[in-house]
């Protein structure tokens, strides 16, 4: 909302330095987000003409003029511009001015030439950004006249209105504010005060409200005989002031009492209407030429202002093209209504269409100023366009006024606020927001709907007051940790580890919202999508963190990055019981260490680095089960007892070359909301007491047979003495020459020891030939000694 | 006797000085002290050394033994230190070092560590609540009625069946004063979701961090010096909060929080970084209503309630001016948080 402050002068006393008002109005919260200076405030520029001009006879680019500037003698001045003739009219700084920058102009001598003042461009002034040469002036202007008459200066604050506070959309409810915080008299004009007592006539005929509930009150008079034509200098100064344009002395009267007041007003021809008023929904399909030049199609959730015959206005919202003030309108119709703020605001939303008066109207209108605004604008377009009003306005229904009366407990306000607020400190605000004492407390005006319980009154009092009377209290609390403390905890700690030195992964944060064709790249779940979705690369939650990581190594890929570990950890979606869960989701791919001039190039990873950084999460209970999955080329599940709860593999090739990668990109993601975040407490194992003996065996089995099978079958021994299984050695060869083909070679370290005393050579004969016996049997192996 | 010793005792030290690896080391002290060695030789001797010289011979014996032993050792010892001096000489201590992968937590992940950990040390526990949520957590419980301009579906993203994802980490205050009666002392961290066209400073997701506490007597001093706490510590002691009267439908009185800081990197301008207020009768009410219970009564209880945003605190505190560098994952980005 824009705001005048030569308006408001009118109103109420305003400091003298505007950032002091709008510091005083931004505390209050009614923020000032800008203000603007237009015209010229500086003393001593004045019109002068052009007599005589001549060449400076010591600097080529300067001319010696003669000059008027209203006083008896012309005076000399020294200049650089070249843009004038003799005759042109220009502004002139006089010895004793101050220029922007604090420049004083004095009287004194130009490379030798005596120049008594300084001829101006409009940059100079203030009054454009950007200007070459000397601002030229109407040729109409009076020699003499102070620069400041002909651009009168106004300053214009951009104030940032909340929905709660309608009242301020006026410069009247406006001053009431700052007259209240700044403690001074709101000074209202007899003009308006004498508008507030109007009585109506009954419509009978002339207004049918045919949707009560959205428009429960409307009013319309006619004056006759109007001369429709430019606006006098003030209205039209007023309006342009605050960024409206003149339209004609009519529209301009409803503009400015609007502006005023806070009542959108409308004025029809009423040589165009045809019978009576119909405030009625609009019928499927009705369409409607707008003031804007726009045709909208109405429905029946939309509101009209009709004749017998058609549409002439969006209620509340805009006016129609047909049936608007034109230079020929004689006699008009002056409407002035209250209209339900939800309808407006949805009216104005569904057409996409909002105004000054929708602005207004959806965010409530003083239901007892509808009559009084009516008043106040017959009263001004009978001073600026002639013409004979009705004697009164014609009323259909009632005005929804509503002046609830507000308990209030001083106790209560100064134990809410923390404060020693005083009891005539409250007194004083409250009664400069328009509010009246009763017994038990206050009764609020009704142009502030936002004031109609106890805790209302007190914000006032806050706000005005200021924050700064509140001394800061400083108060801490036991409180127990939650199970979302400790899913925090688990989480940080999972962050804190996976990008320590070492395992070194980058965290990744990628959007919710993804396409669904990204989604399929790595199914998880059954998808949720959204109803309204911005675009349909974000048309569905992410079931899975996998494709916001894919797509950031894609990315990565692009800007030239190859060796990537990366890591998110946050919410998935899948429809279901289990709607929405935390996830751990890592991708490697490239080198497996940074390359360094001992080694130049390091191998790449592959599946076995990405096992042995889970490993390294330290996930309770979790065994790694061979499986398929639909995007992986490898792929194991992470099982907790029967429960899937992660998976974990190599991306399809063809997948990794779409995404424009050079090497495997290995992937896993986890469940964690299945996993205890209580930090584990450790138990201490006792440390071993005798020493142990390491034997290696290497044996030639069935290439088929996993690791895990031979591990399994030397455990199910239960040797007592083995304590330890390491593979260090995996060799096949497919040409059948050092392993026989269809075999391969591996080897073991096999660690043993007693708790009870150090082992002799033949006691670790003994088990080693007893596990070697057992590998023969269980899966056919011949060893290579 | 004692001359042949003396003299065999210098012929061996002579000859271990001689001696250039340990071979040769090795065979001047089997020419000295092996079995058949010239002191091993010489020693047979002691039988014919008459019975008084016999102590003194045999010291002297001894003497020579050990000084040849002893010269070995020390010679294999001078060998090993200049091997191992050779073996090191001559590196270029001035290679750069192997580098270790190192990896980073996100920055606003970072952001929100340090918040926490200040929130909890004014007693602050952790709650949480879904994205996807109902009308009910998001607005209603909130005091914003359905005709509400936030409430559509221009501004928030719908899930067919009619909810949403929630617009404000607020809803958490609703679910937790559902299941909690008072007091409640609660943060809650969480992305949230506003259907803005993505941009250099929009992105229709981003993360916001809230605050409740509800107990007797609760005072908006009390809120004043929670937010005044929590900005001094995260920004430096010459933090200046401004709080500024504002219009939020679930708080009353309502206020932006402006802060001035050097550590904002701003100068002296206010930078808007929260909103806050004393928790409005109207949430109350509808939590009562909910719960079917008192539990929440306004005349008992009163609190307070704040929430901000990460997003735009890291990317002011870090200097970052587009948005979307926080979700792209650009690990030259990600690096500089290390």
């Amino acid at each position: 909302m824009k705001v005048s402050l030569n308006w408001l002068k009118e109103l109420v006393d305003l400091p003298a330095d505007v950032n002091a008002l709008s510091e005083i109005l931004t505390k209050a919260g009614v923020e000032v987000e800008g203000i603007e200076t237009r015209g010229c405030d500086l003393d001593h520029i004045v019109v002068a003409q052009i007599l005589e001009t001549a060449q400076h006879p010591n600097a080529d680019r300067l001319s010696v003029n003669k000059v008027a500037d209203g006083s008896a003698e012309p005076r000399q001045i020294v200049c650089g511009a070249k843009n004038f003739k003799v005759g042109d009219k220009v502004p002139l700084a006089l010895p004793g001015a101050v220029m922007p920058g604090d420049f004083k102009i004095k009287t004194g001598k130009l490379r030798g030439v005596e120049s008594a003042g300084m001829m101006c461009s409009a940059k100079e002034l203030g009054l454009a950004e950007d200007a070459e040469g000397l601002l030229i002036l109407s040729p109409g202007a009076v020699v003499g006249t102070p620069i400041k008459d002909l651009f009168p200066p106004e300053t214009v604050l951009d104030v940032e209105v909340t929905p709660n506070r309608p009242d301020l959309l006026s410069h009247v409810g406006m001053a009431r504010e700052i007259a209240t915080l700044l403690e001074k008299p709101l000074r209202i004009p007899e003009a308006i005060l004498g508008c507030k007592s109007v009585s109506s006539a009954p419509a009978g005929d002339a207004i049918a409200l045919e949707a009560p509930e959205v428009c429960p009150f409307y009013t319309a008079r006619a004056i006759r005989g109007v001369k429709v034509g430019p606006s006098p200098a003030w209205l039209r100064g007023k309006l342009e002031s605050v960024g409206l344009r003149s339209i004609n002395n009519i529209v301009d009267v409803t503009n400015y009492v609007m502006l005023e007041l806070g009542q959108p007003l409308h004025a029809f021809d009423q040589a165009k209407l045809q019978g009576g008023i119909r405030v009625r929904p609009a019928t499927a399909g009705e369409k409607f030429l707008a003031l804007d030049g726009k045709t909208y199609e109405l429905g029946p959730n939309h509101l009209v202002i009709a004749d017998q015959q058609r549409a002439l206005a969006i209620a509340g919202v805009m006016g129609g093209e047909e049936s608007g003030v034109t230079e020929t309108t004689t006699d008009i119709l002056l409407e002035s209504a209250w209209f339900a703020p939800a309808k407006i605001r949805h009216t104005s939303r569904e057409l996409a269409l909002s105004s000054d008066s929708s602005y207004r109207f959806e965010r409530t209108v003083d239901p007892a100023g509808v009559l009084a605004a009516s008043a106040r604008a017959v009263a001004l377009i009978q001073e600026v366009a002639g013409g004979q009003a009705e004697p009164a306005p014609r009323a259909a229904g009632t005005a929804p006024v509503s002046a609830p009366e507000v308990p209030f407990r001083l106790e209560r306000c100064r134990a809410l606020l923390g404060a020693d607020v005083a009891a005539e400190t409250v007194e004083r605000i409250l009664t400069g927001f328009g509010l009246e004492k009763t017994a038990n407390g206050w009764r609020s005006p009704s142009f502030r709907p936002d004031l109609v319980r106890e805790i209302d009154l007190i914000e006032e009092v806050a706000r005005v007051i200021g924050i700064e009377a509140v001394p800061a209290r400083f108060v801490t609390r036991y409180t127990a940790s939650s199970e979302a403390d400790r899913r925090f905890d688990q989480a940080t700690q999972i962050r804190r580890q996976l990008s320590a030195p070492g395992l070194g992964f980058h965290e990744a944060r990628s959007l919710t919202l993804i396409s669904e064709k990204s989604a399929a790249v790595f199914p998880a779940g059954n998808l949720l999508k959204v109803r309204n979705p911005l675009g349909e690369d974000q048309a569905v939650l992410r079931p899975s963190l996998v494709p916001g990581l894919l797509e950031s190594l894609a990315r990565n890929f692009r800007a030239g990055q190859r060796d990537l570990r990366l890591f998110e950890l946050g919410r998935v979606f899948q429809a279901g019981k289990r709607e929405e869960h935390t996830s751990l989701a890592l991708v490697l791919t490239g080198a497996a260490a940074p390359a360094s001039w001992r080694e130049a190039k390091p191998r790449t990873v592959d599946f076995f680095d990405l096992k042995g950084v889970i490993a390294t999460l330290g996930l309770k209970g979790v065994t790694l089960e061979t499986a398929t999955h639909p995007a992986l080329a490898l792929a194991v599940e992470l099982h907790r007892g029967k429960r899937v709860v992660g998976v974990a593999g190599q991306l399809l090739p063809a997948t990794a070359r779409d995404l424009d990668a050079s090497a495997p990109i290995l992937v896993a993601e986890i469940d964690l909301d299945v996993f205890d975040p209580a930090p584990a407490t450790r138990r201490f194992t006792e440390l071993p007491k005798f020493p142990a003996v390491t034997r290696d065996i290497a044996l030639l089995v069935a290439a088929e047979v996993p690791h895990e099978k031979i591990t399994a079958s030397l455990l199910s021994a239960k040797e007592p003495l083995l304590v330890g299984v390491e593979l260090f050695d995996v060799f096949t060869d497919p040409e059948g020459v050092k392993v026989p083909a269809g075999q391969k070679s591996v080897a073991y370290a096999l660690t043993y020891r007693s708790a009870e005393k150090t082992l002799t050579a033949e006691e670790v004969a003994q088990a080693h030939q007893k596990l070697k016996e057992r590998l023969k049997a269980e899966l056919a192996a011949t060893f290579r000694e | 006797m004692d001359q042949q010793l003396e003299q065999l005792r210098a012929e061996a030290l002579a000859a271990l000085a001689a001696a250039a690896d340990e071979a040769a080391i090795e065979a001047v002290r089997i020419a000295f002290l092996g079995r058949t060695g010239k002191i091993s030789v010489l020693s047979e001797g002691m039988r014919t050394v008459s019975k008084e010289d016999k102590p003194r011979i045999g010291k002297l014996l001894n003497e020579v033994r050990n000084a040849v032993s002893g010269g070995v050792e020390a010679r294999k010892a001078a060998l090993e230190a200049e091997r191992d001096q050779a073996a090191l000489a001559g590196i270029d201590l001035t290679l750069p070092g192997i580098p270790v992968p190192q990896g980073a937590v996100h920055p606003i992940n970072q952001m929100l560590e340090r918040a926490v950990a200040i929130f909890r040390k004014m007693g602050f526990a952790l709650a949480d609540g879904p994205d996807i949520e109902d009308e009910w957590h998001c607005f209603d419980a909130l005091n914003t009625p359905e005709d509400h301009p936030a409430r559509n579906e221009a501004d928030t993203f719908y899930l067919p069946d009619g909810r949403l994802l929630r617009t404000q980490t607020s809803t958490v205050q609703a679910r937790t004063m559902e299941l909690v009666a008072p007091p409640v002392r609660i943060i809650a961290p969480g992305c949230v979701y506003r259907r803005d066209e993505a941009d250099a400073t929009h992105l229709a997701q981003f993360t916001q961090i809230e605050g409740l506490y509800v107990d007797e007597g609760v005072t908006l001093g009390d809120l004043k010096g929670t937010i005044e706490y929590f900005f001094r510590e995260l920004l430096g002691s010459d933090a200046q909060v401004r709080m500024r009267p504002h219009f939020f439908p679930f708080t009353e009185p309502s206020f932006e929080v402006d802060i001035k800081a050097s550590a904002l990197g701003k100068g002296d301008k206010w930078l808007e970084l929260a909103g806050c207020g004393m928790v409005d009768p109207a949430v109350f009410a509808q939590i009562n209503k909910k719960r079917g219970d008192q539990a929440y009564d306004a005349e008992k209880y009163t609190g307070f309630a704040f929430g901000f945003g990460l997003d735009r605190l890291a990317m002011i505190l870090s200097g970052v001016s587009d948005i979307r560098l926080f979700t792209e994952n650009d690990v030259r980005f990600l690096a500089q948080y290390k």
